[in-house]
């Protein structure tokens, strides 16, 4: 399997807002931030890796839309008001594959996930799975700040099955104990560090399986 | 893809806190008058599951326990079996429920709240969280499939959960979705959806079982984020790739479980890729008139109903229908169940996601 342009987007709060407008020029009025940050995220490495063919979107998260539910309850809901369509119910992350689709990207399938930050290979694995059906899968992981201190992440990378110029091929490592222990949310960002400067190959490990990172050719 | 099975399901829902009931009640009972006034309803009628009065996650751990068990004697798995199976979870409100009565601290993060299933369960495989909007129980479905075909397991827990809380409600009365009376599924009266709970957990496996799960697919309908295209073209374009990855043609298909609730719009997109995909609509049957919309739920839910029955020699009737729609041209019906072997099962929700499910009878009953 083909890794494609690691990309690992971190956002201030305060400057998110003017990013996404920068970005999409307004066009994402309708969505909530969770779903813009993904986006923006997602177009950062479609952008640098060129676009073609049918696309699957696999992303993970530890909090997901939580911020925009917390907001809906406290709010809104409290005052006996009409929660806002899409910040009522876990549906906002679920918005990014749409949102994508209406960019003009062909996507045939799109899934948000939580699991344990070891788990990190079964998207991995996942993703895999679905490179029959869609040409190429953004694998991504997106967490919102709670803090105006913290930046936004937004880390994504795209999957394929051929080759490419300047591309990282991914493979199982057969002792997953030579592999260096990463998590879901560090594990493209350090695959993006490798990548500037790599020096032999890059093995992660996480849960009891490892994968191999090596630079194409 | 490489051979699956539902080996068991099990379900709490409004009919009654497990299967058996549930059944019973589809196939002998008047249809189920949604409950009004609820604490999560308002003044919207709403599907509750008749079980339990403590606070919200007591509640929800004693429903989780009751699909826990039964599912789990249907199952017949070995202790150490049943132990490592990797549970995924499908739901769009989590525990959301939780902060009605006992605000912010009781919210719990959507991955605590999967744990806690998987521990009522007694699994200690991997737990993941799955959110496809309503679609989410046949996403938990999708990756279990996906995680036996690359070998990581063979069998595998989905579970599909929706319980009650006020800001699904609020949200769906903000967008003017939800009828006023009764969801009526294909009914020229239809106006809108009646939502419900649900806890519903389906043994996916690689050994045998009663149904196979011949094919999955899913596509995306950027139309609108809250209804698909008025065409109905990506639920035709699901449909048919349900049916060529399961290499059936549209003739095999013995029975449709739709997507239909009785909103007016979307029952209607599926109706119109329906009529284009088949010459003449085989046999068709919706369920949100007796369960209600369970949201992420109703892909869980809705398979343990219909086969739950059709194992037991029913087609269910579709509470709520009882005038066709001519525009729609579809008129459920409800029936013997010795003919049906294959089953085209179809789930659509916000997101533009829309899955079609192949299923295929193993066994004769």
């Amino acid at each position: 399997m083909i890794l494609l342009s690691p990309t690992a987007l971190r956002v201030a709060p305060g400057e998110f807002p003017a990013r996404v407008r920068e970005r999409f020029a307004g066009e994402l009025r309708r969505a909530g931030s969770f779903a813009q940050l993904c986006l923006l995220g997602a177009q950062a490495c479609l952008d640098a890796a060129g676009t073609q063919g049918s696309l699957g979107l696999l992303f993970a998260s530890r909090l997901g839309a939580l911020r925009a539910v917390r907001s809906a309850l406290t709010e809104g809901l409290r005052r006996g008001e009409p929660a806002m369509p899409f910040t009522f119910i876990a549906m906002q992350p679920h918005l990014a594959g749409a949102l994508l689709a209406q960019r003009g990207y062909a996507v045939r399938r799109a899934v948000h996930l939580h699991f344990a930050q070891e788990s990190w290979p079964l998207a991995l694995r996942s993703a895999q799975g679905w490179l029959g059906e869609c040409a190429r899968v953004l694998l991504g992981w997106v967490e919102e700040s709670e803090s105006d201190e913290i930046a936004h992440h937004s880390d994504w990378c795209l999957l394929q099955k051929e080759p490419a110029a300047g591309s990282v091929r991914c493979t199982p490592e057969e002792s997953p104990e030579a592999g260096a222990p990463a998590t879901a949310e560090d594990w493209i960002e350090r695959v993006a560090a490798w990548r500037v400067a790599p020096r032999g190959a890059l093995v992660l490990r996480g849960d009891e399986e490892a994968w191999r990172f090596a630079l194409e050719g | 893809m490489s051979a699956a099975f539902v080996r068991a399901a099990a379900l709490a829902s409004a009919l009654g806190p497990d299967l058996e009931t549930a059944l019973g009640r589809l196939r002998g009972g008047e249809p189920l008058a949604p409950a009004r006034n609820t604490p999560a309803g308002g003044a919207w009628p709403f599907f509750a599951i008749p079980m339990g009065s403590g606070n919200w996650a007591g509640r929800a751990s004693a429903i989780a326990q009751t699909v826990a068990e039964a599912l789990r004697q249907a199952a017949g798995l070995s202790r150490d079996d049943w132990a490592a199976l990797p549970c995924l979870v499908g739901s769009s409100s989590y525990s959301v429920g939780a902060w009605d009565e006992g605000g912010e601290p009781a919210l719990q993060r959507p991955l605590e709240f999967c744990s806690m299933l998987a521990q009522r369960f007694g699994v200690r495989g991997p737990v993941i969280m799955v959110n496809t909007a309503c679609t989410s129980g046949l996403g938990a479905l999708d990756l279990a499939l996906g995680l036996i075909a690359a070998g990581r397991c063979r069998d595998a827990l989905v579970i599909g959960v929706e319980l009650a809380n006020r800001l699904t409600v609020a949200g769906f009365a903000g967008l003017e979705l939800l009828s006023a009376t009764r969801g009526r599924p294909c009914d020229r009266a239809r106006d809108g959806l009646v939502l419900g709970e649900a806890l519903a957990a389906v043994l996916v496996s690689a050994r045998s079982g009663r149904w196979r799960i011949a094919s999955l697919a899913s596509g995306i309908d950027a139309a609108g984020l809250t209804g698909p295209a008025p065409s109905g073209q990506v639920i035709l374009d699901t449909m048919r790739a349900a049916l060529t990855r399961a290499h059936w043609t549209r003739k095999s298909v013995d029975l449709l479980k739709l997507q239909a609730g009785g909103a007016p719009l979307a029952d209607l997109a599926e109706a119109r890729a329906i009529r284009e995909l088949f010459a003449a609509a085989p046999q068709s049957v919706s369920l949100k008139g007796a369960l209600g919309h369970t949201l992420g739920a109703s892909g869980p839910a809705e398979l343990a109903l219909l086969l739950g029955s059709l194992d037991r020699g029913r087609v269910p009737d579709t509470w709520g229908f009882a005038t066709p729609d001519e525009e729609l041209g579809l008129a459920p019906s409800g029936g013997e169940a010795a003919g049906v072997i294959r089953v085209l099962f179809n789930l659509s929700g916000f997101g533009g996601s829309v899955m079609s499910l192949a299923l295929e009878r193993t066994k004769p009953r």
